[in-house]
């Protein structure tokens, strides 16, 4: 019984290292690619991987090799900036731009975020101050039903609720 | 009262009836009740069907009856744990918004009693549209003393949404706003709570027994447009208790739009409220 366990023990700690190492030889496979896609440039289809801004940390690095506004590094070594290509997004189009050195993503910058004004305001859809004229007007007469507080019973009788109704009826 | 003459736009059949101490409407396209009587009747049950769910949800949550488990459970005859489990499947809902609006939506009036009412109406309403909907009915619009939900189109198969108008509450025979509400949107349902209202039960948050309409509530009156009624009265309540604060954390964390008055008449809303 002791010895079964042992046994378990150092098998199970056996594919705990494995995984460890290969994933670690995952990660410099992925540093290597970026590296020579970077100094080749000859890059395959740059725009798969980035789905909005969010992906640009992670994934950007093999996706935005092929730009055309990439200024390859002269050097073997992979140094330079790429540009990503436009992602459309709910809110507007997305654009990142990375800079790599010794094939390391040392910085990333957006080149075009959401339209600065207007659509900045409906990705939070903070409710804002305005005027009466600038809400969707209604005339009474326009409308199929009305939304108010709470009416009584008594309040509905004379309520512009009550004068739909009645039409309908 | 409007001539009918004067109205114009999609043609309209309306029922109504009274419950829980307000008027509910229920309207539908006249082409989806055809002229005949067959048409009539049908509309007549699928309102006898809406009333039914009204009715029942009154009878068991009313504070206004003597003898509902609601009364019997402010009264102390019964405990929660004893009740039913509609009482008590209300009663969690209650507290998972208490716990989602940081307390600005509360179930318990300031003296303690348990009051669902706040909550009642916009799931009365909600299980009534699942009514209709069991009922095969495509179209429709349902007001319930001014909180709307929409399923369909008032002109069937056009796509075209339901045009809703929110009262405005410096003169409340005037319509401050109109909403697109259902068609191509999500947001099919529209709630309003104000509080000049009475029978509102919206207590200010944090300051005990004071009621949010003897003057400490910023806005008098808020409209919540959002994809579920429950969502958008609980809400409308929940801004209205709890001032600009509670307005952002809404705004923030749901998918809604918001029209809220202040009590100088100044107006905040979000974009689907602008013209």
């Amino acid at each position: 019984m002791r010895t079964r366990a042992a046994v378990s023990a150092a098998l199970a700690s056996a594919g705990i290292l494995i995984a460890g190492w290969q994933s670690g030889l995952h990660v410099a496979d992925t540093g290597s690619s970026v590296a020579s896609a970077a100094a080749g440039s000859t890059g395959s289809s740059g725009s798969s991987g980035t789905s909005g801004s969010a992906g640009a940390s992670g994934s950007s690095g093999s996706s935005s090799s092929s730009s055309a506004g990439g200024t390859t590094g002269a050097s073997a070594k992979a140094v330079g900036t790429y540009a990503g290509s436009v992602v459309q997004t709910r809110f507007g189009s997305v654009q990142v731009q990375i800079t790599v050195q010794a094939g390391k993503i040392t910085d990333v910058t957006a080149l075009q975020l959401t339209d600065a004004e207007r659509k900045s305001v409906q990705i939070s859809n903070r409710a804002a101050p305005l005027l009466r004229t600038e809400v969707l007007a209604a005339q009474s007469a326009d409308v199929q039903t009305i939304s108010g507080a709470t009416v009584t019973s008594d309040a509905y009788l004379n309520s512009l609720q009550a004068a739909l109704d009645a039409a309908n009826l | 009262m409007q001539p009918t003459s004067e109205l114009v736009g999609p043609a309209l059949r309306a029922r109504t009836f009274g419950s829980m101490g307000t008027v509910i409407s229920l309207t539908v396209p006249a082409g989806a009740v055809p002229g005949a009587a067959g048409g009539e009747a049908k509309l007549d049950a699928a309102t006898a069907a809406v009333e039914r769910v009204f009715a029942g949800l009154d009878e068991t949550f009313s504070l206004y009856r003597p003898d509902s488990e609601a009364s019997r459970l402010a009264r102390g005859e019964l405990c929660l744990r004893d009740s039913s489990a509609g009482m008590r499947d209300r009663y969690a809902d209650a507290l998972t918004w208490r716990l989602r609006t940081e307390g600005a939506f509360s179930p318990e009036r300031p003296d303690g009693v348990l009051d669902l009412s706040g909550l009642i109406k916009g799931y009365a309403i909600g299980q009534a549209g699942e009514a209709l909907r069991s009922r095969g009915i495509t179209d429709w619009c349902l007001n319930a003393g001014g909180d709307v939900l929409v399923t369909g189109s008032p002109v069937p198969g056009s796509g075209a949404s339901w045009a809703a108008g929110v009262v405005d509450p410096l003169d409340r025979s005037a319509l401050l706003a109109a909403y697109e509400l259902g068609g191509p949107g999500t947001r099919c349902a529209l709630a309003t709570s104000g509080s000049a209202e009475r029978g509102d039960h919206i207590w200010a948050a944090g300051f005990g027994a004071r009621t949010a309409g003897s003057s400490g509530a910023e806005f008098v009156q808020v409209s919540v447009a959002a994809a579920n009624i429950v969502t958008a009265d609980v809400l409308a309540t929940a801004i209205v208790a709890g001032g600009t604060a509670m307005l952002h954390r809404a705004t923030d964390g749901w998918e809604i739009d918001v029209l809220a008055v202040r009590r100088g008449g100044e107006l905040l809303a979000t974009p689907g409220f602008r013209a």
